[in-house]
């Protein structure tokens, strides 16, 4: 596979107005979204390392590539890709940049659209665009680096990608600390971490059933990671300590994390201004809703709602009612859904005229994973 | 008639009635037409450039701003937004056309302690929205050397960086939300000023757009908590070779410094017998300047890592900074070391690239080379953490043979950066002067979808024509006659006046 067979495929589905549909490794697929398509383009074949010097702490990689390979890849250099989506480690690195899926590791290391560097990708009319570059600074021309990333497929078929990667700290542990007060004490504890001077990679609140899931017991709890050399992690561990109690676990728990919403049917993000999710918070994880797992990143300001990992336990609309009210200060994105459900929440999330501009020059055809995103065009 | 609109009436090139017309926006006084007026706003930070804009027009307000863009598209005028003009890159120049400049707009709208977020308006400093923000434990993470002068709608336009970009990131990566104003008058707001939103990534888009998608009437950015604790080193080196590998080597470590700056012996020599003196030893060939920041154990582990690497890469000394004030003189001669050059020419070539950083000490060793075939004195002071250089030439424009010959090496010296694999621009923006390069780093369908997306927030192409993107490079634009638009519509810059960073002597 490489980028000419990209080429050829949309121009034939150019030629007869065929619908495409893009995939990676097909481990989230489409998320359930509506996709109208006749044919599948899979990227599952399109997978490699193009260049790699550690020096330059810097991957250029095919974008089937996937994120367990890139991992392998990277640890024999001592180094790694800090992206951390949800779902499943065989993902590929374009479906991860193309949908912006971005995991606890996020609110340290950033956003995908932050580890990107540069990319190619193959328009809507099959001509083959570069943007970006493949080194740490750049500002020549346009961003066309996050203009692509989140924008579902629907501009374009990523075909290659450049990332920014970071050296394996010297020290890497998590914690948890079990949530077993009242709200009140919960709530403080969580304010107390998020104002100290602590720098966790990772910090996020599980719900009691989320715990559950992960083996760690019924209560909700705290998960941080701290990492960096042994000096700075051991005096966070301390600071913590002060704090309240944390215990060490062992790191495959945010591997599990990811993994639980891999199976769900519903995932559902909810962010806001990260002051009042940490209000909130508490009275979020203590309102454990039986089924539905919830999980926040006070940090980041964003709530996960995830559903279906036992189906017969949940009644086929449950996914809907998700006790989630959006408001001026929160914004709520449906990441994935029963396909029967997604008509109800209608997710037109580029209908906005600038959004549609973009997709009909990129896209003049609608061929690429029409539907993805609601009717943009 | 106002005062502006009778100055206008003796102007025989500027329709009166459109002076007047914006005089009654923004009350006369905040209307330039004459021409002893305008040339203070012929040039930005590059002053090898020079533009005569027709007019300018200064909003004081959000409700100003978009009534002059609206005037601007009712009357199809091209135009170029401009903040304080520190530009390096002749983004800002306006020939013969309009400037919005924004610089009036400097409000702090909003502050936001508690979510660490700040809403300000275009014309805001810098410099100042940290000093605002610093009593609350907060800061503005990107910190150009202009951050002194340079306004945020810039750094928006420009997707500015600075030296502490090593470790926290451009300006885009600070960026939430803004509220636009199309060249078409439409107000768009773009990002979230709350939650993550899904959907392309228009704020994503905007940012380092040059002022060619239309203008920011608020921002609204992310701030950063103040480190606990902030360290800064000096190692000094008889040799530009072993800092340059030390560089290398401190990346490869692992460690992340907040900022990593090399300066090279010229640099160093014109800096101390600045005003802006830091004491730099004056004997040595290369300085490396490392801070380290975050929590106290952290920063002293690394400290001494990187210590321990600058000594063993050849360092002569390593001097780390007793207190604030040492740290602050030591960032001085690094902050103004541009300003500091003015002493050896009249004029300067502010370069501007980027390489991967494996490649510096071989890159250096050939800047040397071109700079030596042309009987030129490059001095070398630039982001090494992030292998983004700036050689600078100073030179006198007057001498055509010298400007020549500067044009020459330049023009080599971003050759093999190009070769390198690197990049023509990393924080300085293509504007005017980068644009004859985008052709050898980008292939003509990339620089067709930028000029595509260029056209959705811009289908006139009226703000900031003839930037960025060679207009030959865009197909559709090609067919649209340039007489749909008014005076001074864009046209192909022809070569001699988009030729990078040609000295043009005034």
């Amino acid at each position: 596979m490489s980028t000419d067979r990209v080429v050829s495929a949309i121009e034939e589905c150019v030629a007869s107005r065929t619908p495409l549909r893009i995939a990676g490794r097909s481990t989230w697929l489409d998320a359930g979204r509506p996709v109208r398509a006749e044919r599948t383009l899979s990227l599952i074949d399109d997978a490699g390392v193009v260049s790699y010097v550690p020096g330059d702490l810097t991957l250029t990689v095919r974008a089937g590539t996937s994120l367990s390979e890139i991992e392998r890849v990277t640890r024999e250099q001592n180094q790694w890709l800090p992206l951390d989506p949800y779902g499943s480690p065989d993902g590929t690195i374009g479906a991860t940049l193309a949908t912006a899926s971005a995991g606890p590791l996020s609110s340290s290391f950033g956003l995908p659209r932050d580890l990107l560097l540069g990319l190619e990708f193959v328009n809507g009319r099959g001509e083959v665009v570069r943007g970006g570059g493949k080194v740490v600074k750049n500002v020549a021309g346009f961003d066309l680096s996050r203009l692509m990333t989140g924008s579902w497929g629907t501009l374009g078929v990523i075909t290659e990608v450049t990332l920014r990667l970071y050296s394996l700290p010297q020290s890497d542990r998590t914690f948890t600390v079990r949530l077993r007060g009242n709200q009140k004490e919960t709530g403080s504890l969580v304010y107390g971490i998020s104002t100290s001077p602590l720098t966790p990679y990772a910090f996020l609140l599980l719900s009691g059933s989320t715990s559950q899931a992960l083996g760690l017991g019924e209560d909700p709890q705290l998960v941080i990671r701290f990492g960096g050399n042994e000096a700075l992690v051991r005096a966070q561990v301390e600071a913590l300590s002060r704090l309240c109690k944390p215990i060490e676990i062992d790191s495959v728990t945010w591997t599990k994390l990811r993994g639980l919403e891999y199976e769900a049917h519903t995932v559902v993000r909810v962010s806001g201004l990260p002051r009042r999710f940490l209000a909130v918070s508490a009275e979020i994880l203590a309102d454990d809703i039986p089924g539905i797992r919830t999980y926040v990143d006070p940090r980041r300001g964003v709530l996960r709602v995830v559903a279906g990992h036992d189906s017969e336990t949940l009644p086929p609309n449950a996914s809907v009612d998700l006790r989630i009210e959006p408001s001026d200060s929160t914004h709520v994105v449906y990441e994935k859904l029963d396909p029967y459900v997604w008509p109800l929440v209608s997710p037109s999330v580029a209908s906005d005229p600038l959004s549609q501009g973009i997709k009909k020059a990129y896209d003049p055809y609608n061929i690429l994973n029409p539907g993805i995103l609601g009717d943009v065009m | 008639m106002t005062q502006s609109a009778l100055r206008a009436a003796s102007s025989p090139s500027v329709q009166p009635a459109i002076a007047e017309r914006f005089s009654e926006i923004v009350g006369g006084q905040h209307v330039l037409v004459r021409q002893s007026e305008l040339l203070v706003y012929n040039s930005d930070g590059l002053p090898g450039y020079r533009r005569q804009p027709k007019l300018a027009v200064f909003p004081g307000s959000r409700e100003e701003a978009i009534a002059v863009v609206r005037l601007l598209a009712e009357q199809r005028l091209p135009f170029v937004p401009r903040g304080a003009g520190t530009g390096l890159s002749g983004g800002a120049l306006a020939d013969d056309i309009v400037v919005v400049g924004l610089h009036r707009m400097k409000k702090i709208l909003s502050l936001d302690i508690e979510n660490r977020r700040a809403t300000v308006e275009p014309g805001v400093v810098n410099l100042k929205l940290n000093r605002h923000v610093a009593p609350h434990g907060l800061l503005y993470a990107p910190d150009p050397s202009s951050e002194a002068a340079c306004t945020i709608g810039g750094n928006i336009a420009e997707n500015a960086g600075g030296p502490h970009c090593l470790k926290y990131g451009v300006t885009s990566n600070h960026v939430l939300a803004m509220t636009i104003v199309l060249p078409s008058g439409e107000v768009v707001e773009l990002g979230s000023k709350a939650g993550e939103r899904d959907g392309y990534d228009l704020r994503g888009a905007f940012v380092g757009s040059e002022g060619c998608f239309g203008l920011a009437v608020d921002i609204t950015v992310k701030l950063t908590p103040k480190p606990q604790t902030v360290r800064t080193l000096l190692a000094d080196f008889m040799s530009v070779d072993q800092a340059a590998h030390v560089t290398s080597a401190v990346i490869a470590s692992g460690i992340v410094p907040a900022a990593l700056e090399f300066m090279d012996g010229p640099t160093i020599r014109v800096v101390e017998d600045s005003i802006y003196a830091a004491g730099y030893p004056r004997d040595a060939e290369a300085v490396l300047l490392v801070e380290l920041d975050g929590l106290e154990a952290g920063v002293t582990a690394d400290l001494e890592a990187v210590r321990q690497i600058c000594l063993k890469g050849g360092a002569r000394n390593v001097k780390v900074a007793r207190d604030d004030a040492e740290r602050m003189k030591l960032w001085q001669g690094r902050k103004k070391a541009f300003g500091a050059m003015g002493r050896l020419a009249p004029h300067l070539i502010v370069q501007d690239a980027v390489i991967p950083r494996t490649r510096l000490p071989e890159i250096l060793s050939t800047i040397h080379s071109i700079s030596e075939k042309y009987g030129v004195l490059v001095c070398n002071v630039f982001h090494a953490g992030d292998g983004n250089l700036h050689p600078n030439i100073a030179y006198s424009a007057d001498d055509p043979a010298e400007s020549e010959r500067v044009h020459k090496a330049m023009t080599e010296i971003m050759r093999a950066c190009i070769d390198a694999g690197g990049s023509i621009t990393g924080e300085h923006g293509v504007g005017l002067d980068k644009m004859g390069y985008m052709e050898d780093i980008f292939s003509a369908p990339s620089l067709n979808a930028m000029c595509e997306l260029r056209s959705v927030f811009d289908p006139e192409r009226r703000s900031n024509p003839g930037k960025v993107v060679p207009m030959h490079s865009c197909r559709e634009w090609q067919a649209v006659p340039a007489s749909r638009l008014q005076f001074g519509a864009e046209a192909e810059s022809p070569p001699l006046q988009a030729e990078p960073s040609h000295p043009s002597a005034e």
